[in-house]
Order: structure tokens, then C-alpha cells, then sequence
């Protein structure tokens, strides 16, 4: 435990120390920003973060691999992994500690939209239950894309394929939910529609807080960490 | 006997093989590094000494053979091993972003030490970094690096050192500063030592071991290789270049 934390509060740090933080927490509030001026804070409009929470899923799907693709990467490219791999830390210990890392940036990057949440009050009468549930949605998605952005990091010799892999694997999902019904006729969505988490995430941005959708974004989360935990053992065991 | 920190532990290889796809970089090696030794691992570029010691550190698995460092079995009990190892890699590899106390700070939790603040002043007292010690390590010359380095692989106080071209890369006086740092911390620690520079091993080392293509030349102290090689009065450059020549020799003639 005191390895895994020294691991993520390690990485949080790095995380700020470079310009590259700044750059996902100033595009994400920009972003943020002109979807709540262009679509949220209009006259007579209910006073509801919906359409944000539904741009955000998109951006973090950009933003998040961006946030982890130095994390496994760049501990080869310096070397430090040799050390690591030699210090009594074990390849689960430094994969959650990357992860929670990781997750710490996400709400920090999060937190400064709360000021949207304060113009809405200012302004309106908004519903915080579904605001909340929002945001559990975005922590949940956000940390699937953590969690693929980690293992792509992992497998991965550098950083720009592994910010790739990441967003291309979401993206083709996305893709597929388009294309697929036109391709092989409308039942064979039906069939990947389970594992559609954007489809998920839209129950989160209507107040709906269903437990199979949080168990999903658990589980698939998991299954990336535990595939980035097992590449690396596999790497000191081969 | 199964040692803890602060003991004096051996290295104890037996049958090391490492093979990368059809490349054999360690064939067959087996050595055993007496507790409290200084050993110089000697042999030419890629005869196999990184990959021999990144395995005696638990980075990389042996595809066969077994390590043990201080009585406990990398395999079995790689954890145990790894906090009585002290390892430098090749050129150092830090964190440029972190301050120097961060740094330490960092390993001394990787280790879980119970009392990091005053294993800190210790390795910084012990490796000269006072003066740097809140300056980012980016900014440091590579002779301080080299420092930051030996200072986080002593940090843990490990009874065994594993430095992998330690001096390599720094220019003559930082060669000297961090020699001396070497002998000092030898007088109570087993040192396993790789290095190109011959004079370091004739001024640090008790023994030597050599390789050649992965595989073992020659192992024992200088005087005893000079006679059995019969070369008394050669330099270690000579003593080095007609093993090793001999070595390949041999391999060539048996394939």
C-alpha cells in the first residue's frame, strides 16, 4: 500500500510539472466553457449540465489518454522502471498507483467546472441530483479511459501510440455503433449494445444512477488494469 | 543462513542462462560473491554483464538457473532480496523533474523505510549532496547525478551493491570523486562492480570476474590470474585483451 501511494502521489506531482497538464486542464475548461455559453446559459432553458456532461464524455475520451500515455512510457524511456522493477514494489503496486494518479488529475481537471454548477444556481433552479449523478458518470467513464490509456502505455514503446491506441479503440466503438446497423442490418448492434459504455453514460446525465451501468465501468476498468498488472509480470517473468 | 539489512550477504548464481528469442546474452554463468567482496565484472560490449546483473537485482528472470542474494532465492522470495540490493543502472536513470529530497523522499517510501528522514541525511551526508540536495535533479552535473544515484541504491542501507558502470560518462576529477565514494561505502557492503575503466578494478576490486559472449573466462584476484595466465608482469589492459582473445579462440575452434 505505502509503495502504491508512494507510486500515484509521485506521478500526481509529475503531472503538474509539466506544461502538458496545464494544456488538458485549460482545453477542458475551454471546451466546457463554450458548450455552457453556446448551449447551457441561454434564457428560458432549463438549468440543467446535460449538454455538458455529454460533450465532456467525447473530450475526456481525448483528454484522458493524454493524461496517462506518460505514465508507463516514459518510466522505460528514462530507465526508472529498471528501478522500480528492482525495489520491492510488485507490477500491481506501481499499475493502481499509476491508476490513482491518474484518477487525482481527472478530478482536479473536473473540479473547476463546478463553477458552471454555480452560475446555474445563480441563475436557475438546478437539479443537483442529476448534476451528481453526472459527475459520478464522468469519474466512471473517465476512469475506463484511464484504465485502457494505462494498459496502452503499458504495451506500448511510446507515448504518441499510446495516446493512438487509446483513443482509436474508443473510437472504433464509437464508429461501429454508426456503422454496424447499416452494414449488417439493425439487429447487430443489438448484440454490442450491452457493452456500449456511451449509451451507459447516458442514463448518468439524466439523474439515472443504475447499478449495472456503475458495475460495468467498474469491471471494464478492472479487466484494463488487471491486463496492464499481468503485461508487466509477464515481462519480469519472461 | 538467510540474511536481513545491515548484514553482510553474498551473491550466490548458479547456471544462469538469459536468452532474448534465439540470442543467448548469459550462457551457463554461476559465480558466488564472497559477503564483504569487492568484485569487478569485466568483459567487452554485450559479453552479458548488464544482463547478469539485472537479473541478480530481480529485474529480469534468468530462463535458467537460480540467484541467491544473502540465502534468500530470487524466485521464491524476490521481495526479501530486493530490500538488502542496492542497484545503479547504467547511466543513472532519475527523475530530471524532482528536486533531489523528493527523490529520496519517493525511494525511501518504495522501501517502506520506518525512519526515511534520517536514512535521507545519511545518504546525502554519505554521497556529498548537501549543497544540492533542494535543487532539481535535471539541473545537476552528471557527477552529481551519478551521486543522487548512489545515494538512492545506499538509502536502504542493502547489505549487497549492485553499480553498473558507475563512473561511465564522467570526466576525470567526478571519476575520482565518485571512486573514492565507492571505496568508502565498500568497507561495509559486498560490491558487485561492472566497469571499461581497468584502473578501477586494479584500485577497487579484490577480485574479478570476466566474461566473454555470456559466458565465464576468467574469475579470482589479479596476482592469481596474472600467474595462471602466466603473464606476472603484465598490465591488466594485456591481461584482459589475451583472455579474452584466448576465450573467443576457443570458441572458435570447439564450433
Amino acid at each position: 500500500m505505502k509503495t502504491c501511494s508512494a507510486i500515484a502521489s509521485r506521478d500526481f506531482r509529475a503531472f503538474f510539472l509539466f506544461p502538458s497538464g496545464y494544456v488538458v486542464i485549460a482545453l477542458f475548461l475551454l471546451g466546457n466553457s463554450i458548450v455552457f455559453m453556446g448551449d447551457v446559459f441561454i434564457q428560458g432553458e432549463p438549468a440543467t449540465m446535460r449538454s455538458i456532461f455529454d460533450f465532456d464524455v467525447v473530450l475526456l475520451l481525448f483528454l484522458c489518454p493524454a493524461i496517462t500515455m506518460r505514465s508507463v512510457c516514459e518510466e522505460r524511456r528514462l530507465g526508472t522502471l529498471e528501478l522500480i522493477s528492482a525495489s520491492p514494489a510488485n507490477a500491481a503496486s506501481f499499475v493502481v498507483g499509476k491508476f490513482l494518479s491518474s484518477l487525482a488529475s481527472l478530478v482536479v481537471i473536473l473540479l473547476p467546472t463546478l463553477f458552471l454548477v454555480v452560475l446555474l444556481e445563480l441563475y436557475g433552479q438546478p437539479d443537483y441530483g442529476e448534476i451528481a449523478s453526472g459527475y459520478l458518470g464522468l469519474l466512471l467513464v473517465g476512469s475506463m479511459y484511464l484504465g485502457s490509456g494505462i494498459l496502452a502505455s503499458v504495451i506500448s514503446g511510446s507515448q504518441t501510440i499510446a495516446y493512438l491506441l487509446s483513443v482509436f479503440f474508443f473510437v472504433l466503438l464509437s464508429l461501429g455503433r454508426e456503422a454496424l446497423p447499416a452494414w449488417a442490418g439493425p439487429d447487430a448492434w443489438s448484440l454490442m449494445k450491452p457493452f456500449d459504455p456511451f449509451l451507459r453514460m447516458q442514463d448518468f446525465t439524466i439523474g439515472l444512477i443504475d447499478s449495472s451501468n456503475v458495475l460495468f465501468f467498474l469491471l471494464v476498468t478492472s479487466w484494463f488494469l488487471l491486463a496492464s498488472i499481468a503485461v508487466l509480470e509477464s515481462e519480469r517473468r519472461s | 543462513m538467510q540474511a536481513t539489512q545491515g548484514q553482510h550477504c553474498g551473491i550466490i548464481a548458479k547456471g544462469l542462462v538469459k536468452r532474448f528469442g534465439r540470442i543467448v546474452a548469459v550462457d551457463n554463468l554461476s559465480l558466488n560473491v564472497e559477503p564483504g567482496s569487492v568484485v569487478g565484472f569485466l568483459g567487452h560490449n554485450g559479453a552479458g554483464k548488464t544482463t547478469s546483473m539485472r537479473m541478480i537485482c530481480g529485474v529480469l528472470p534468468p530462463s535458467e538457473g537460480s540467484i541467491q542474494v544473502g540465502g534468500h532465492d530470487l524466485q521464491t522470495h524476490r521481495d526479501r532480496a530486493a530490500r538488502i540490493v542496492g542497484y545503479l543502472p547504467e547511466g543513472s536513470p532519475l527523475y530530471p523533474e524532482m528536486r533531489v529530497v523528493e527523490y529520496l523522499r519517493f525511494r525511501s517510501r518504495l522501501y517502506a523505510l520506518p525512519n526515511p528522514g534520517g536514512a535521507i541525511s545519511r545518504a546525502v551526508d554519505r554521497c556529498g549532496l548537501t549543497d544540492v540536495v533542494n535543487r532539481p535533479i535535471g539541473h545537476l552535473s552528471r557527477g552529481y547525478r551519478q551521486r543522487v544515484g548512489l545515494a538512492a541504491a545506499i538509502l536502504h542501507d542493502p547489505s549487497v551493491l549492485v553499480l553498473d558502470e558507475p563512473t561511465s560518462g564522467l570526466d576525470p576529477l567526478q571519476v575520482i570523486e565518485v571512486r573514492q565514494l565507492i571505496e568508502e561505502l565498500s568497507a561495509d557492503r559486498t560490491i558487485l562492480l561492472s566497469t571499461h575503466v581497468l584502473q578501477e578494478v586494479e584500485a577497487i576490486c579484490d577480485r574479478v570476474i570476466l566474461l566473454a559472449r555470456g559466458r565465464l573466462v576468467a574469475e579470482g584476484d589479479l596476482p592469481s590470474l596474472r600467474r595462471e595466465s602466466g603473464m606476472e608482469d603484465a598490465s591488466l589492459e594485456d591481461l584482459f585483451v589475451a583472455l579474452t582473445a584466448k576465450a573467443f579462440s576457443e570458441e572458435g575452434a570447439v564450433s
